[in-house]
């Protein structure tokens, strides 16, 4: 069987790099993104089975990421990470099927955890 | 010397001057009419004397002895007549002149007297009859031509000296009101000059008037309330600078957030992967770990800057990074708003003096309202270039926001004046104003409803000899 694919996108550099590290480690695929636009384009050639986006980024930001996916994408899971801990953005995302809601700093095994479990699902 | 009281004493002055010439006109007249008692009596005593030498030429002319009786009766009868109003004589025209009257007409009574008695007729007592006629009503004569002369004289003196007076007194009034109002005009003048200053946010004192008046009352009282407004605006910048805090401090500790994340991830990986990772990756780790550290420094010392108590410290700097500074501390704001953000500075600038942390809180302010205005999505537009006089730096923040009703421009940077409804203290502008005016700067507006907003600062650049001279003041110490 194929791996499972992961896209992690990010505006900060090394949440891609330490996500992609330890991601990697447990035998997933990984590719990183800096912002949305290039990651909704790969999304076009490539199926991934988790999509773990950051919320608030220039241009496309997370909620759109999330609606795109979910609409044309609809078995791949997207978990959200964001800086901005606040509960509006919270429902917002639930409400959009997001399948986590990860408030920084990320607890890796934590965000590990919340894959593993959205990969057995399918 | 209140101004009540000058009036006051150039009125009496004035008003004495009147009741002096008054009382001289009324002793003129008084004069004038005893002058004119006294020609009328001398018309009698003339018209006696003629009588007395008709009397005269008829004895001359018929030998009638009556006539010298009849002369005789008339001289006592005159005699008569000025004993009864010798008063009124001497006061005309003096007792010398009065006694030589009487002796003529004694001189001739005596001449008359003699031709009656004598009975005698002779060409020598007819000349000597006839002489001492002749003299006595020629010297009645003179004293009346020289009374009526006096009068008129008087008369035409006292119209001279009432015209005089009357232009006198003119003058007079005229100079002393002028001299009032100009001296009411000037304070007044200073007092307008000083309210207009006062408005503008430069809280001077009024120096060089040193009026007891009631002007002098009011300037003292302006004088103290710019002094207060000085203070309060103080307290103002204070006020508005721990509410911006406020809103910066959810911003930055937000800011802080993506940085630690980096740090906890990094730390995270680095204890999970430790085996798998080589001596170059684990410098690298460490390295980046540093490094978002002293992100996290930047981050909050801009903010413990912008905190520091306002006391202001104008010092050389370049503006481009000081809007650069300023951006770090708003950034999240603009971010959340989904705003994007245009900055072009202009390299090479001319070096400004300026409190830099005052306008941080000016940029602040700036870019805060332009947030503000802009519903999600907005473009915030931020530029530094050479002023377009010569010798300045322009600063202009730009939205494309909802824009501010003409009706609203003028009063924008009226302290309290908000169109944010609740959300807004209407100090955030006031104080920004405030704050140029002492750089010396200028702060306008552009807007259009339903187009954006730009405001321009426009500040002097850096001169040398400034430094020495101080050129803002906190004026408040």
């Amino acid at each position: 069987m194929d791996k499972f694919r992961i896209m992690v996108i990010d505006d900060e550099k090394i949440v891609g790099d330490m996500a992609k590290m330890s991601l990697e480690q447990e035998g997933y695929e990984v590719e990183t993104f800096l912002n949305a636009e290039p990651a909704l384009a790969r999304l076009k050639e490539q199926k991934f089975h988790v999509v773990v986006t950051d919320y608030k980024m220039k241009g496309i930001d997370g909620m759109e990421v999330l609606r795109t996916v979910k609409k044309e994408y609809p078995g791949t899971t997207v978990i959200m990470i964001t800086a901005f801990a606040n509960l509006d953005a919270a429902i917002e995302a639930l409400r959009g099927d997001v399948h986590d809601f990860f408030p920084k700093p990320v607890k890796i095994k934590e965000l590990k955890e919340s894959i593993r479990r959205a990969l057995n699902k399918t | 010397m209140k101004i009540e009281k000058k009036l006051i004493i150039s009125n009496i002055i004035n008003g004495a001057f009147i009741i002096l010439i008054g009382f001289f006109a009324f002793e003129n007249m008084n004069l004038v009419l005893t002058k004119l008692r006294f020609v009328e009596i001398a018309d009698d005593l003339n018209a006696s004397f003629l009588t007395m030498r008709l009397a005269e030429k008829n004895y001359f002319l018929y030998h009638d002895r009556k006539a010298l009786a009849e002369i005789h009766a008339m001289i006592s009868s005159t005699v008569e007549t000025i004993s009864g109003v010798r008063e009124d004589i001497i006061r005309a025209i003096g007792e010398t002149d009065l006694n030589k009257l009487e002796t003529r007409l004694k001189v001739y009574s005596t001449v008359v007297e003699e031709t009656r008695t004598e009975n005698t007729w002779d060409a020598q007592t007819e000349s000597r009859l006839r002489e001492e006629g002749r003299r006595l009503k020629e010297f009645s004569d003179s004293i009346t031509h020289l009374e009526r002369r006096r009068v008129n004289d008087i008369i035409l003196s006292s119209k001279r000296i009432l015209i005089f007076s009357f232009w006198a007194i003119l003058a007079s009034a005229l100079l002393i009101s002028h001299y009032i109002s100009q001296k009411i005009v000037r304070s007044l003048r200073a007092i307008e000059k000083m309210t207009k200053s006062i408005s503008e946010g430069n809280f001077h004192r009024i120096e060089g008037f040193r009026t007891r008046d009631e002007l002098g009352v009011v300037i003292t009282a302006i004088n103290s309330m710019s002094e207060e407004l000085a203070h309060r605006e103080e307290q103002i910048i204070q006020s508005k600078k721990l509410a911006s805090l406020g809103i910066l401090t959810a911003g930055v500790a937000h800011e802080i957030t993506n940085p630690l994340n980096n740090i906890s991830m990094i730390a995270q990986t680095y204890e999970e992967m430790y085996a798998h990772l080589g001596e170059k990756d684990r410098r690298e780790f460490m390295s980046k770990v540093d490094a978002e550290t002293e992100r996290i420094r930047k981050i909050v010392k801009n903010l413990l800057d912008f905190s520091k108590p306002k006391d202001a410290n104008p010092s050389e700097a370049d503006i481009n990074v000081v809007i650069q500074k300023t951006l770090t501390l708003v950034q999240n704001m603009i971010d959340v708003q989904n705003i994007e953000t245009m900055v072009r500075l202009e390299e090479g600038l001319p070096h400004l003096y300026i409190d830099e942390y005052q306008i941080q809180q000016v940029l602040v302010n700036l870019v805060t309202n332009a947030v503000q205005a802009m519903s999600p999505g907005g473009r915030l537009f931020i530029a530094s270039r050479p002023g377009k006089e010569r010798d300045s730096v322009e600063i202009s923040v730009m939205d494309t926001g909802k824009g501010i009703p003409p009706e609203f421009l003028p009063h924008i940077f009226d302290p309290f004046f908000s169109t944010k409804g609740e959300g807004g203290t209407g100090l955030g502008l006031s104080v920004s104003y405030g704050i140029i005016k002492q750089h010396n700067g200028e702060i306008r507006v552009e807007s259009k409803v339903g187009v954006g907003t730009t405001f321009t600062v426009e500040l002097p650049r850096y001169h040398h000899e400034e430094k020495n001279d101080g050129q803002i003041q906190n004026h408040g110490h």
